[in-house]
């Protein structure tokens, strides 16, 4: 009786996931097995030499200076997130409201919130603007189009989801165990780094999956914050589609990095021992 | 009873949504209809216009490489005419329902891309060039200016493979559209040896950092800095010693379409000198129509942005679609530049 009902209200799910989701990367997959034609578009016969066309290094470079943008971004995020997650979980009457300011970037486009930083770090934006009046400095920095940009701009776009599962298991814990902490004597430091920062661990790695999967993909900033000179996977994936109209390459290039992400998470939920997210 | 009210009122629903007028579905570029340009024609041939726009070829493709995107007429650049066709995606143009094709200019009448207007009806077109700020002295008047260490990082150049690419080929010497190997890989070099000097790779983001000071030069194409140059008059644009890429934006009627006459009624609607001039005169375009050109206000007719003399067109040289290898190859440098 259970399994019959399960199976059916399981069954919307399953079809919603089975036409967004599977079909089109069945399409995609597809795709990066064909060959392009002379002017785009793809046809047959079909072949590897899209993903044989990725063991070039130029691609590996590529790949290499996401993984650095992307593991610097989600680190930065740790940082500025942890501590402003562990105030948020400790403040008892306001905590819906820094939730809901946390959350209130969203409301807007992500793209109109890149364009305004755009507003703030350009030659004659606010930042320069000011630090000049201030007679701070005389030329304008360079604050525009180059990758620490990029990084900021990630940081800014993505700290949402790391302080959100950061703060559900921050708040999960009992504060009896902190005040035993202090009763027996432990430091401030000793409680953060034995008590509080193992227990939050899952939410640790939640929160740096969520944050270091879209910074790998990110194709918006590094174009609009970056100026097209630090191109990342999801620029190379991006130009294959549109500039290159090579959608076979692009579909290989995009697969394999889902493959790589994929194996990553495996291997990570294996040794959470399957307790990942 | 009821249940006939019922039907009656599904019945008018239906009338509603789909109206009894014939309906034309125009895809166009952003900046390329004034604001009556589509009411006026509904409202002469009582028919019902969607007119939507796009800011890139690469976006009206993806869409019409479909087959059924739904739309009857699309601009493409002169350059994907011939792939367009080759891919069955074009339907052919009947001249006879054409007779204001007179009034194109004669340059636009036998064009390198479909010599005899078979398949498309030149409708818009431009150049790619430099636009720079008057403080810098001396100006700007070679693509190689854009190499000069004194605008070291207040320059961009477009993000657009064909144009960026084609500046370095043609401070080189070489042929824009060329397929050379060797030539290719100099063209690479020569990009690789300018990126530290380059801000950023933009396209008409370009112009609000170049009307700002953000930016001293950007390699930009004539209509959008025409446009700049309208709100910032200390602005000039110069169209490079070596030589620049020339491209038309084309009328093209879908393969999927099933309104040709009317297609074909709106195409030479648009090719009538008031409706291309009122164009001209709101967007600041450059329209091959030479009909229209006669009848715009001086200012705009002897424009040298927008219509540069003879002398300089000579020094054009018009996009081209180029073969499987040489696209490759210049994806491949253009992957390096933008990630070295």
């Amino acid at each position: 009786m259970w399994t019959k009902v399960r199976f059916w209200t399981l069954a919307p799910s399953r079809l919603l996931m089975g036409l967004l989701f599977a079909a089109p990367l069945c399409i995609v997959a597809a795709y990066s097995l064909l060959t392009r034609g002379a002017y785009g578009g793809q046809s047959p016969p079909w072949t590897f030499e899209s993903y044989a066309r990725l063991l070039d290094p130029l691609y590996a470079a590529i790949l290499f200076r996401s993984l650095w943008i992307a593991a610097l971004s989600t680190a930065l995020c740790l940082l500025l997130g942890f501590p402003l997650a562990l105030f948020i979980s400790r403040s008892a009457k306001r905590k819906n409201l820094y939730l809901q300011l946390v959350m209130l970037p969203f409301w807007t486009s992500f793209l109109v919130r890149t364009y305004a930083w755009m507003f703030l770090l350009r030659d004659t934006g606010l930042i320069n603007t000011i630090l000049q009046s201030l007679g701070l400095i005389r030329e304008p920095l360079p604050l525009l189009y180059n990758e620490w940009a990029v990084v900021v701009g990630l940081v800014y776009g993505y700290l949402p989801f790391m302080v959100l599962p950061l703060f559900a298991t921050l708040e999960r814990i009992d504060p009896n165990l902190l005040e035993a902490a202090a009763d027996l004597g432990a430091r401030d430091t000793d409680t953060l780094f034995r008590i509080i920062v193992p227990l939050a661990m899952p939410g640790i790695v939640a929160g740096c999956v969520l944050v270091f999967i879209p910074c790998l993909g990110a194709y918006l900033t590094p174009d609009l914050l970056g100026g097209g000179k630090s191109m990342m996977a999801g620029n190379l994936v991006q130009n294959q589609f549109t500039n290159a109209r090579d959608w076979p390459f692009g579909s290989a290039a995009s697969l394999t990095l889902m493959a790589m992400v994929m194996l990553a998470l495996a291997w990570l939920a294996r040794r959470q021992k399957g307790d990942l997210l | 009873m009821k249940r006939r009210h019922l039907l009656a009122a599904f019945a008018s629903l239906a009338a509603c949504r789909r109206s009894l007028k014939p309906r034309l579905n125009v895809f166009n570029w952003s900046d390329y209809a004034a604001r009556d340009t589509v009411p006026a024609f509904e409202r002469r041939h009582g028919v019902e216009l969607r007119y939507a726009v796009y800011e890139s070829n690469e976006e009206m493709l993806a869409k019409v490489f479909s087959g059924n995107s739904g739309w009857d007429i699309v601009f493409p650049a002169s350059s994907l005419i011939g792939p367009m066709r080759e891919n069955g995606l074009l339907s052919p143009i009947d001249r006879s329902q054409l007779p204001n094709l007179a009034n194109l200019d004669p340059r636009f009448r036998h064009p390198p891309w479909d010599p005899q207007l078979e398949w498309c009806v030149p409708y818009m077109w431009g150049a790619s060039g430099i636009l720079y700020t008057r403080k810098l002295n001396p100006p700007p008047r070679r693509w190689a200016d854009l190499w000069d260490p004194r605008l070291g990082g207040r320059i961009t150049m477009l993000d657009d493979p064909p144009d960026a690419i084609g500046a370095a080929l043609k401070k080189l010497g070489f042929p824009l559209n060329s397929t050379n190997p060797a030539e290719l890989d100099a063209a690479r070099a020569e990009l690789l040896k300018q990126k530290p000097l380059v801000r950023a790779y933009l396209n008409a983001e370009a112009r609000d950092q170049v009307v700002s000071g953000d930016l001293l030069a950007a390699q930009m194409w004539a209509t959008t800095a025409r446009q700049a140059m309208d709100a910032a008059p200390h602005l000039a644009f110069a169209y490079p010693e070596e030589g620049f890429s020339l491209y038309a934006d084309c009328a093209v009627v879908l393969k999927e379409s099933r309104r040709h006459e009317l297609a074909h009624r709106f195409m030479n609607y648009l090719l009538e000198p008031e409706t291309a001039a009122a164009v001209v005169t709101e967007c600041l375009t450059a329209t091959a129509n030479a009909a229209a050109q006669r009848l715009l206000p001086p200012s705009l007719r002897d424009d040298p942005v927008l219509y540069p003399s003879p002398e300089v067109m000579n020094r054009g040289e018009w996009l081209q679609a180029l073969p499987p290898a040489a696209q490759r190859l210049r994806d491949r440098i253009w992957t390096i530049v933008k990630s070295s």
